[in-house]
């Protein structure tokens, strides 16, 4: 089942949580839309399900517009950010729900409910927990029970929404990994929400990176975080250092130093910022050229790489680098030294407010 | 705890030194306490013991004489009614405006939730007065009434309106609050999962709230049951007919029948205190219920 969001937008009062957003999923397709809180992201995956009707735009399940079929026509399975099980109802009931209210011409048998709930629950490794209720349950078992809940109904497409949000890290790590396994066991068309750019970039076949109501970029994890299409992006995944700098014509200078940037091969003297990834900065011991020098302020041996933060000798601002441990212990380095910074791949974004 | 606090006093301090370390002031709670006993025993105790006192002081064949007499029967008989049609009714209504308000987002909702405070706001009297100046003969529909030789005020339906209005926030004030702690998340599960409407109240939010909707009824029924100022200014005061057990308690005491003004009393009286019983009963089982 394929997804397409065409022009969508929606308001709540005055905010805008979604501003003319398009998109395509293909069918199978695991989904991460990954931003920070308020950018509109579970706005999106809410609109996608039905909870919420667009002010303008429409929603289309493979070619079909469903804009406004209701949200129990949809046939969409929802797992909410705090779970949401009945309370009241034991985890059997719980997964049974979906089936049972069903209009009697389309319910299943009681017998044929019986075999569907427990086929479920041993999908989710949790058919030992059939008569207990959600409150006994741990938060990662709560959220696999959300799970073959929402799977009861044999859905269409499955929305989750911050599914790990409310997990300790450790149980995180562990259903994020399960969770991609059961994705490509079952092979149902996937979309969820997150904040933290590594569960995307771990789990998600692409990732729609969305800030202030618009996508910013769609991409596979590879391209976004290697390719970022905005500042934003940049930021977004990962630790990045920004060298303020100015562009013509092709050419970056950040202070001494030249980037060719020919996607700005018209540009007339514009002020412009590098993104440089800590771990694209060569370190050398010797001034060459035109290296930046910096003092290490600290080094932190965390395994196999070293992190160290380091002040610029003109600027005093502050730069990130992370080198592999052999190539730190070869340089003979510690916390004090000056040593001499090329960036050995940047990223050159004009800067907007500044642009002439 | 206490453990702790006797380790940071100093170690060696024996567990009732400690405690009274703790409470600076002993006096200070023996003071409330008793204050607060001596209002319950003055206000509720002694009044309470009063009416059963009264009631058997001539003996228990007096008390049942005045309990079986025709009036007195046809007076519990009218307050059940009226109880029974208004307690369903303030079920169906206090679960729609609940539900309405909790769960949805609309225009003058806040002006809803102050409608549903109006009667305990207005005096029962004027509620009652209100009645009569719509369906009374010199009110709004009183002629057409007539015309139809239907009557409203000094008769059954009046009472039943009155008994209505005065207990419709019972079950929605208890409702609302109840509702909106719990969120809508379960509701848009149900929902997702293809449930209607009905379903979702029935098998979601009802079970979610049973043991407030129950607190709820019994808070409602006490106050149909025990209900005079309005009651009486819609009743007329038709003896046999029109009478509720509190206005029939007041018109036997108004005739010097002590006794028998005291034993109808004490049935209301145990209607309160079972009232009470299921009360604490539905409190603590929904405590238990919501810690989950």
């Amino acid at each position: 089942m394929s997804i397409q969001v065409q022009n969508v937008t929606k308001r709540f009062g005055t905010f805008e949580a979604l501003n003319g957003v398009n998109l395509d999923i293909q069918p199978g397709e695991l989904v991460a839309l990954l931003g920070p809180s308020g950018s509109g992201k579970t706005t999106l995956l809410r609109v996608i399900a039905g909870l919420e009707q667009p002010d303008s735009g429409s929603i289309h399940f493979n070619g079909e517009d469903t804009t406004e079929t209701r949200v129990q026509e949809r046939e969409v399975g929802f797992v909410f950010q705090h779970y949401a099980l009945f309370r009241h109802m034991t985890i059997f009931e719980n997964v049974a729900f979906g089936l049972r209210v069903r209009p009697r011409a389309s319910r299943p048998s009681e017998p044929e409910i019986t075999r569907r709930v427990l086929q479920l629950l041993k999908l989710v490794q949790l058919d030992w927990l059939a008569d207990r209720y959600p409150h006994q349950l741990s938060g990662g078992q709560r959220q696999r029970i959300a799970l073959a809940r929402a799977l009861a109904i044999e859905p269409k497409v499955l929305l989750l929404d911050e599914p790990f949000g409310a997990l300790d890290a450790k149980v995180r790590k562990e259903l994020r990994r399960w969770l991609r396994r059961l994705h490509d066991e079952i092979n149902l068309t996937s979309v969820f929400v997150t904040h933290d750019q590594e569960e995307a970039l771990e789990v998600a076949d692409r990732v729609v990176v969305v800030n202030h109501g618009r996508i910013e970029q769609v991409g596979t994890p590879e391209e976004v975080y290697d390719h970022p299409a905005t500042p934003f992006v940049y930021q977004f995944l990962g630790n990045v250092n920004q060298f303020e700098g100015r562009v013509k014509r092709g050419v970056a200078s950040i202070g001494d130093k030249h980037i060719v940037a020919p996607e700005h091969a018209e540009a007339e003297d514009s002020a412009a910022t590098a993104y440089v990834r800590p771990h694209d900065i060569d370190v050398a011991k010797a001034p060459s050229g035109a290296a930046v020098a910096a003092r290490i302020s600290h080094a932190l041996k965390v395994g196999p790489v070293v992190r160290m933060e380091l002040a610029r000798e003109d600027t005093g601002n502050v730069v990130e680098v992370e080198l592999p441990r052999e190539r730190f212990d070869d340089l003979g380095i510690s916390a004090g030294n000056v040593v001499y910074l090329t960036p050995r791949r940047a990223k050159v974004f004009i800067d907007k407010a500044k642009a002439p | 705890m206490a453990v702790a606090t006797q380790q940071l006093n100093g170690l060696t301090l024996p567990a009732t030194a400690a405690r009274k370390a703790r409470r600076p002031f002993p006096w200070v709670a023996v003071v409330l306490v008793g204050i607060a006993l001596a209002f319950l025993t003055l206000f509720l105790f002694v009044p309470l013991a009063a009416v059963f006192y009264e009631a058997l002081k001539k003996g228990f064949g007096v008390y049942f004489e005045a309990v079986r007499e025709p009036d007195a029967i046809s007076a519990i008989k009218l307050t059940f009614i009226a109880a029974l049609i208004a307690v369903p009714l303030n079920l169906v209504f206090g679960i729609a405006a609940a539900w309405t308000i909790a769960k949805f987002d609309f225009r003058g909702k806040s002006l809803l939730v102050t409608l549903i405070d109006l009667p305990f706001s207005v005096s029962p009297v004027i509620s009652g007065l209100i009645y009569v100046l719509i369906f009374g003969l010199q009110g709004w529909f009183g002629p057409w009434l007539q015309e139809h030789d239907l009557k409203v005020i000094f008769a059954v339906p009046g009472i039943v309106l009155a008994t209505v209005f005065v207990t419709f926030p019972f079950v929605a004030r208890e409702l609302i609050p109840l509702m909106q702690a719990q969120g809508r998340e379960e509701e848009e599960a149900a929902a997702v999962l293809g449930a209607s409407g009905w379903q979702t109240l029935w098998y979601v939010t009802l079970p979610n709230v049973k043991w407030g909707l129950l607190y709820g009824v019994i808070l409602c029924n006490a106050r149909a049951m025990g209900e005079f100022g309005a009651v009486s200014v819609v009743s007329g005061h038709i003896r046999g007919l029109t009478n509720t057990l509190p206005l029939h308690i007041e018109i036997v005491y108004n005739e010097y029948q002590f006794a028998a003004a005291f034993a109808c009393a004490s049935l209301l009286a145990l209607l309160a205190l079972v009232t009470l019983v299921a009360k604490t009963i539905v409190e603590t089982k929904a405590q238990r219920e919501y810690r989950k």
